[in-house]
């Protein structure tokens, strides 16, 4: 947590606390990018503003580092620079204060579900534990039987977990360069998906004309 | 309040009259310059009009009856009266209607209707380039009865188009003065009339800010109007103030209350004793701070939208991203859980959905329009988002499956602070936000019912133009390759001249030094032959003739090019004609004399003792004394027909010289050659360039200049139309005339230069000063064609035959 505001930073720590986190706050700005050097975080919230170094400059130098670490980031301005979001430029998600704490904690639980899925082997939701090394899914102890195109298809959800992916991208990351996608196929196989994974806390979220999005149920 | 920035580019009113007073004085001026030019058309026609009928009528004078049916002996003062147009070609004929063409160009245009009258007729026609002609008939007795003899002339129209443009520019700059004026005049009128609004101007400028009375003054009624809309502006303002008053009460108290009752709820948890109230307390207090913050963000969106609708930060974007990312964005919430969201932009290509707008007010009104769905709508509505196009605007519509609201509410819905349900207890400033950016955008707002039941909301954007429009901008490169003419490319020029080769050569081999990439092939003629031959259609480079007539027959044949050369400016006003034909030497008709047999005090001083001395001296000058042969050498044509203009003396010279058995002789070289030899003594009207040349190498040679004239002939060059190389022949055209060119005819050729080339002391030279008032040039001009007429010419030439060889 890497916030200067003595009040609203207590606030969030002793929520995370009282989640049962482990919470180290900063609230300068380089002394923060001095620790993030040295020590590994699960996710880091990061605000804006900060004595000494901006939020933005430390996001830069950790993806530069190449440190994935989930970031979200904390801010009080509306206007947020699009760039900042973006994929090419490393924050995961972002609030805008003053915001609600039990929506702060359903991010938080989002960028972990993410990182956690991409970072190990085993994504476990509830009943679902999905095992990316054998390509296996099992729900409720038993065997999923997944299509080679429908494993692809939720390791892409769980990497994008919590965020909106459109049909095309989904498609791109599915298909090869020289496999011509059709954007039937990637709905069929969404839909394979979604019955197969039905009585799990994985929901795969279908907004028309926008894409997919999955999220995890029981988190919120 | 916000100051006002004018958005609308200033004007000057006026300026703008003034310019409209401007163009109107230019529409007339255009107006009235039609008219002067037809004028001054006119005008310089009947000018020039005036000469052919002088010149028409002194050649009519000079028709008379013959053996064989009318004759003419063409008068020297119709051509002369033509000259008074220096520039313009001359074209006539002399024709009867029975006999047919007595004298002249036989294929004149004569319109068809045209009858033949006593008084002169003209008319334009095309000869080649346009002309103007007069037709003038006289009836004349003879042997066969009354005959008709008529005469047309014909001039181009270089001297009347000159007049005309004079004419008209005079006219012009006299009338652009006034109209300049009169421009004056309508500024101080305008200052005058739009005095009243300075009165305005300096009353409102002195108002104080709080001041908002009507103006009051007294108008003139054209500006009444205004008046009346500066006062209905301020009444509004005042309305306005009172309302934004009125909105900033409103938020005070919305927030004061709104803190307020989280205070409350705050100090009761506190006092209370009972932890399950002290909870209850601070769930409100809650929902409290919830409601506080929610509405402190949307005062601030709606400042910011305002603001930002101020600051015209509007420029061209595409909407259909802006929407997709934000309702992706937007669907990160976790309250969007289990709302069903749509988006349907099939209906827009890419590159239509371009609007004048801000991207992120467009985002802050979807934002709002969607949170309000959600907040009034049930946990699980479904919201559509669609674009879409109708007519020439991009419609942006959200609608829900919410309850909506009842059509007699909708146009209050808009309203700040006008929460429609008391329960769901939004601030009512998530639509004053939707329409604020909507007038910020010049857009339409339009409530409705969705299909699915709930509330629909669309905002059509005028849409800018696509980019396919945009991208029909065609850039036209023109990449001219113009070549620019090497030097280093070899050239030939052909020269037809009628100068002896050795006189020329300095100069031509001077030329190829300067401009090695220039040959010049040299081809020596005859005058009349080399006149003959380019009238047979010949296409040299360069002409040059020492027989001024005949270049002058030529040149007004229309066969030569016009040159634009600065040197020309350098030339004497006689040695030039119609920009066309220049004069390069300066060349004396002089008598030379066997030095042996008479001493120049001897010789006689002017042309009228010329005939008694050839009379007192016939037995020792009986048969030796030289002129040129008329009819083959065109110089000799050309000094005869001269002296015959200067007065009868000519004549009676002629008769004597018959007597006397004089010798006639081609050129000018055998003519000197013999007087050296003495097989003459006299040799008459020689070209002096020559005679001086040799007379300096030969001691038995004199040359001699009489006081009361000496005529002066220069030879001359031009380029016809048809030469293959005429960039190349201008170049030698214009060192011939060049001070470089004229140095080098003074001091290596035997010519002698038009130009007087300082610092050169000669024989020949110190000669040409001491005679310099005698000395009298003939002109190149129409005035030469007078005895190239061809029945003049067979009369001059018979009646000098008659003379001459009647010693035979």
């Amino acid at each position: 947590m890497i916030e200067d505001n003595e009040e609203l930073a207590g606030t969030i720590v002793d929520r995370l606390r009282a989640e049962g986190h482990c919470v180290d706050r900063e609230s300068d700005g380089n002394e923060a990018n001095d620790l993030l050097r040295h020590s590994l975080f699960d996710i880091i919230l990061l605000d804006v503003n900060l004595p000494g170094k901006s939020g933005y400059e430390i996001l830069r130098s950790l993806r530069a580092r190449g440190d994935a670490t989930p970031v979200l980031i904390l801010t009080a301005r509306s206007q947020i620079d699009e760039r900042v979001v973006g994929l090419d430029a490393g924050a995961d998600d972002y609030m805008v204060k003053p915001f609600d704490f039990r929506e702060l904690l359903a991010r938080c639980r989002v960028l972990a579900r993410r990182r956690s899925g991409t970072a190990s082997n085993i994504f476990v939701a509830g009943g679902l534990s999905f095992d990316r090394a054998a390509k296996r899914a099992i729900v409720a102890g038993k065997d999923v039987d997944l299509r080679a195109r429908e494993v692809q298809l939720l390791e892409i959800l769980i990497d994008n977990l919590g965020r909106m992916l459109t049909k095309e991208e989904v498609a791109d990351k599915l298909y090869s360069f020289d496999e011509s996608p059709s954007m039937n196929a990637v709905e069929q196989i969404v839909t394979r998906l979604r019955r197969k994974l039905h009585d799990t806390p994985l929901v795969i979220k279908t907004a028309r004309g926008l894409g997919y999005m999955a999220y995890v149920a029981d988190d919120e | 309040m916000l100051p006002m920035t004018s958005k609308t580019r200033s004007y000057s009113l006026q300026r703008r009259l003034l310019s409209l007073m401007a163009l109107g004085f230019m529409a007339l001026l255009l107006i009235i310059s039609l008219l002067l030019w037809n004028y001054a058309r006119g005008a310089a026609n009947r000018t020039y009009d005036l000469l052919l009928a002088g010149a028409a009528l002194a050649i009519l004078e000079r028709v008379s009856p013959g053996p064989n049916g009318p004759s003419i002996d063409l008068p020297s003062s119709a051509m002369e009266i033509l000259a008074l147009a220096p520039d313009d070609r001359v074209v006539y004929r002399v024709f009867s209607p029975d006999t047919g063409v007595i004298t002249g160009t036989t294929d004149l245009p004569v319109p068809s209707d045209m009858a033949l009258q006593a008084t002169p007729v003209f008319f334009d026609a095309p000869y080649g380039d346009p002309f103007r002609f007069v037709l003038q008939g006289r009836q004349m007795n003879s042997p066969d009865g009354r005959l008709w003899v008529a005469v047309q002339i014909g001039q181009t129209l270089e001297a009347r188009h000159a007049q005309q443009l004079s004419l008209f520019l005079n006219g012009m700059t006299g009338l652009a003065g006034i109209s300049l004026i009169g421009l004056g005049f309508v500024w101080l009128a305008i200052r005058r009339a739009l005095s009243p609004l300075r009165q305005i101007e300096a009353d409102l400028s002195a108002r104080s800010p709080g001041d908002l009375t009507p103006v009051e003054e007294a108008s003139p009624s054209e500006i009444s109007g205004l008046f009346d809309a500066i006062n209905g502006f301020i009444v509004r303002l005042d309305r306005n103030l009172k309302l934004t008053e009125g909105f900033i009460a409103d938020v005070a108290h919305q927030i004061r209350t709104s803190l307020s009752a989280l205070q409350g709820h705050l100090s009761l948890a506190v006092d209370s004793k009972d932890p399950k109230k002290m909870h209850a307390r601070l769930v409100r207090a809650e929902l409290q701070a919830e409601r506080t913050v929610r509405l402190t963000n949307q005062l601030l969106a709606n400042a910011m939208v305002i603001h930002r609708s101020d600051r015209a930060t509007l420029k061209p974007i595409a909407l259909k991203p802006v929407v997709r990312d934000t309702v992706a964005e937007m669907l990160r919430d976790s309250r969007m859980r289990k709302i069903i969201v749509t988006f349907d932009a099939d209906q827009v290509a890419d590159g239509e959905d371009i609007v004048i707008a801000d991207a992120l007010s467009i985002r802050e009104a979807l934002r709002n329009l969607i949170d309000n769905a959600i907040r009034h709508g049930p946990p699980d509505n479904t919201i559509d988002i669609t674009l879409g196009i109708e007519d020439d605007a991009l419609a942006l519509k959200v609608e829900d499956a919410g309850p909506g609201i009842p059509e007699a509410d909708r146009a209050r819905a808009t309203e700040r602070f006008t929460s429609m349900r008391q329960d769901t207890a939004g601030s009512g400033l998530g639509r004053a936000i939707v329409q604020a950016v909507v007038d910020g955008h010049h857009a339409k707002l339009r409530l409705g019912t969705a299909r699915k039941g709930g509330l629909s909301v669309m905002i059509a954007f005028p849409r800018a133009i696509g980019r396919a429009a945009t991208s029909l901008f065609i850039i036209i490169a023109l990449a001219l390759g113009l070549v620019v003419p090497d030097g280093a490319v070899a050239q030939t020029i052909t020269i037809f001249s009628a100068t002896d080769t050795p006189a020329m050569a300095p100069v031509i081999a001077e030329f190829e030094a300067r401009n090695p990439s220039v040959t010049i092939v040299y081809e020596e003629y005859q005058t009349v032959a080399l006149h003959e031959a380019m009238l047979a259609g010949a296409a040299p480079d360069v002409v040059i003739s020492s027989a001024m007539n005949l270049q002058v027959d030529l040149v007004n044949r229309g066969i030569a090019r016009r040159l634009d050369m600065p040197e020309a400016e350098a030339l004497p006003e006689w040695s030039t004609w119609r920009s066309e034909l220049f004069g390069f030497t300066f060349e004396p008709a002089v008598i030379i004399y066997n030095s042996e047999l008479f001493t120049p005090e001897y010789l006689p001083k002017e042309h009228r003792e010329l005939a008694n001395f050839i009379r007192d001296n016939a037995i020792t000058l009986e048969g030796r004394i030289g002129i040129y042969d008329l009819r083959g050498s065109g110089i000799g044509y050309l000094f005869a027909t001269q002296d015959a203009e200067q007065g009868m003396q000519s004549q009676r010279i002629t008769e004597i010289l018959g007597q006397s058995g004089v010798r006639t002789f081609c050129c000018t070289s055998d003519m000197v050659a013999a007087t050296a030899s003495g097989e003459i003594s006299l040799a008459i009207n020689v070209i002096g360039s020559y005679a001086m040349s040799l007379a300096a190498q030969d001691p038995r040679v004199g040359v001699h200049f009489l006081s009361d004239y000496n005529l002066v002939m220069a030879r001359s060059a031009f380029i016809p139309k048809i030469a293959p190389n005429p960039a190349a022949a201008e170049l030698f055209v214009r060192f011939l005339i060049s001070e470089d060119g004229q140095h080098v005819v003074a001091t290596q050729s035997q010519l002698i230069p038009i130009l007087e080339v300082a610092e050169i002391e000669s024989w020949a030279f110190s000669q040409l000063r001491a005679q310099k008032g005698s000395f009298l040039p003939i002109r190149l001009g129409p005035g030469l064609l007078t005895y190239l007429d061809n029945l003049k010419k067979s009369n001059f030439l018979e009646g000098w035959d008659a003379s001459v060889r009647r010693s035979r």
